[in-house]
């Protein structure tokens, strides 16, 4: 009856998921140029070692304030012509810096760099399940769309598949649900409302049942 | 989907030396077995054969096994899994330590099977018996917040079987061989299965211990839906196979009652979990 009663009540565990990534940091708003006397707003997106968006993390330089002085928050002001070296900068857990930088001029005009309005990727499994094929993913009205090609793949033996837009490739608890796989060989799309263009960095695949990853593909 | 490890177990644990196989219960006679059967798997064998991991799940069966001959010929079983957990982990980040998803359980009873063997041969060396299972799904199918924690499937399983086997002398104490090969017909979506296996014993110590080996196979004819359509989200998937071993010994305690113990690991399989399951039980015959 001991063994029995042991053996009714057992037992749930901890799984210890592996699911630290690397820190990115990127520049989103950039400028290739700014007025002298107007300013411009910067701005980047960090996430953290579990690929959350942290907001209040970035610290933004100058290499010389006197040409283009820079609030920490980003808010650059265009003093006098000049080149400078504009840094958005995120101390890590570790102490360490992570730093992005660009090259920026004060000059006549203020110039805007134009973002992408798309991102490209592959997908490859990561177990021994089919999954495989190119994908795009596009800026659209509202939200993002995202194509895959038709030399897409994927088995139809995986009860539960399902597909989420992240930045932990690791996993599922802070992604985004696109939904149930129901295609499993061709081109196909998917229109996500609510999303940027870079909000994420990977395309994932995922069994729930199983809780377990079936592949990813990383968003370039 | 008939929930495979039940199913499994059932053919696995629950049948030991002293019952099954081509032989029938004499009239008024019968064969009791309570066991506990289960399973922790954190592995399984994807749809190409090759091992996975997977989320830690345990299932828990506590079962009752019971034979009676009706008459000579005709015996009547019941496998009945009255008390059935299963259960997840909970996943924890290895770089926060924060609880990821809350690990889940759920009791019932599982799903059961109620059978009736008959005898085709009548004192020949080999015993054949036909059997007809039918898997009655009152177990839970779909238990969890993700429907992934089952007791049972939902789908109502006819398995016809045939059984043959005979009994000889080894080298002064007794030994014993059965093959099957069955077909379970499925409904819902499920494919219909093919299901084999051999089995042999040999008593050792005066008849006193009962040392067994057996061979289980299923193969699916995958005529059903693909398992990715199916709305049922268990982890025991549609079109599963196995080729198992499940060595297990019995002990008479007395002529009447005893134990078993035994364990079974899938030698290569789709979509079912790897690692080993284990049972333990006691029998009563008379």
């Amino acid at each position: 009856m001991t063994l029995l009663t042991v053996l009714f009540s057992s037992c749930i565990g901890d799984d210890i998921i592996m699911d630290r990534v690397a820190e990115t940091l990127k520049i989103t708003t950039q400028a290739a140029s700014i007025a002298a006397g107007e300013t411009f707003q910067f701005e980047a997106r960090f996430t953290n070692n579990i690929g959350n968006t942290e907001e209040g993390k970035v610290i933004w330089r100058s290499s010389d304030e006197s040409i283009l002085a820079i609030t920490e928050d980003g808010l650059a002001t265009a003093i006098t012509r000049g080149n400078v070296v504009v840094a958005a900068e995120v101390t890590l857990e570790d102490g360490s810096l992570l730093k992005e930088e660009m090259d920026v001029e004060v000059s006549m005009v203020t110039v805007a760099i134009e973002q992408p309005t798309s991102r490209s990727g592959v997908i490859a499994t990561t177990t021994f399940y089919d999954l495989e094929g190119d994908f795009i993913l596009n800026e659209i009205n509202g939200g993002v769309s995202l194509e895959i090609a038709d030399n897409y793949k994927a088995t139809d033996a995986l009860p539960g598949l399902y597909i989420y837009l992240t930045n932990n490739p690791n996993s599922i608890s802070d992604a985004l649900e696109i939904g149930a796989v129901t295609v499993f060989e061709g081109a196909h799309t998917y229109e996500i409302a609510g999303v940027n263009l870079t909000d994420y960095d990977y395309v994932l695949y995922f069994c729930k049942p199983f809780r377990v990853k079936v592949g990813d593909g990383a968003i370039n | 989907m008939k929930n495979i490890f039940v199913l499994f177990s059932f053919l696995l644990f629950t049948i030991s030396v002293q019952a099954g196989g081509g032989w029938t219960q004499p009239k008024g006679k019968g064969y009791v077995k309570i066991s506990e059967w289960w399973l922790i798997a954190n592995q399984h064998y994807t749809d190409q054969g090759r091992i996975d991991p997977n989320l830690t799940n345990g299932l828990f069966n506590t079962n009752i096994y019971a034979e009676y001959g009706l008459s000579d010929r005709l015996t009547a079983i019941i496998y009945f899994p009255f008390f059935s957990r299963s259960y997840v982990n909970n996943e924890i980040s290895g770089t926060t330590g924060d609880l990821l998803t809350p690990g889940e359980a759920i009791n019932s009873i599982g799903d059961t099977d109620i059978s009736i063997k008959y005898g085709l041969t009548k004192n020949s060396g080999i015993s054949v018996a036909a059997t007809l299972t039918l898997g009655l799904p009152i177990g839970n199918d779909g238990g969890g917040s993700q429907g992934n924690l089952q007791t049972g499937d939902g789908e109502f399983n006819q398995l016809i079987q045939i059984d043959a086997g005979t009994g000889f002398p080894l080298g002064g104490t007794n030994g014993y061989a059965n093959v099957y090969v069955g077909f379970n017909n499925r409904n819902n979506g499920f494919s219909d299965e093919f299901r084999y296996g051999i089995e042999a014993g040999v008593t050792l110590f005066k008849d006193r211990l009962t040392a067994i080996a057996r061979f289980i196979g299923v193969k699916s004819f995958k005529n059903g839906t693909p398992s990715a359509e199916s709305t049922n989200t268990s982890v025991f998937a549609n079109n599963a196979e196995f080729f198992s071993f499940s060595p297990e010994v019995a002990w008479n305690v007395k002529e009447n009652w005893g134990f078993s113990a035994g364990v079974g690991t899938a030698l290569s399989g789709k979509i079912i979990y790897a690692n080993p399951s284990y049972n333990v039980g006691v029998f009563f015959k008379w």
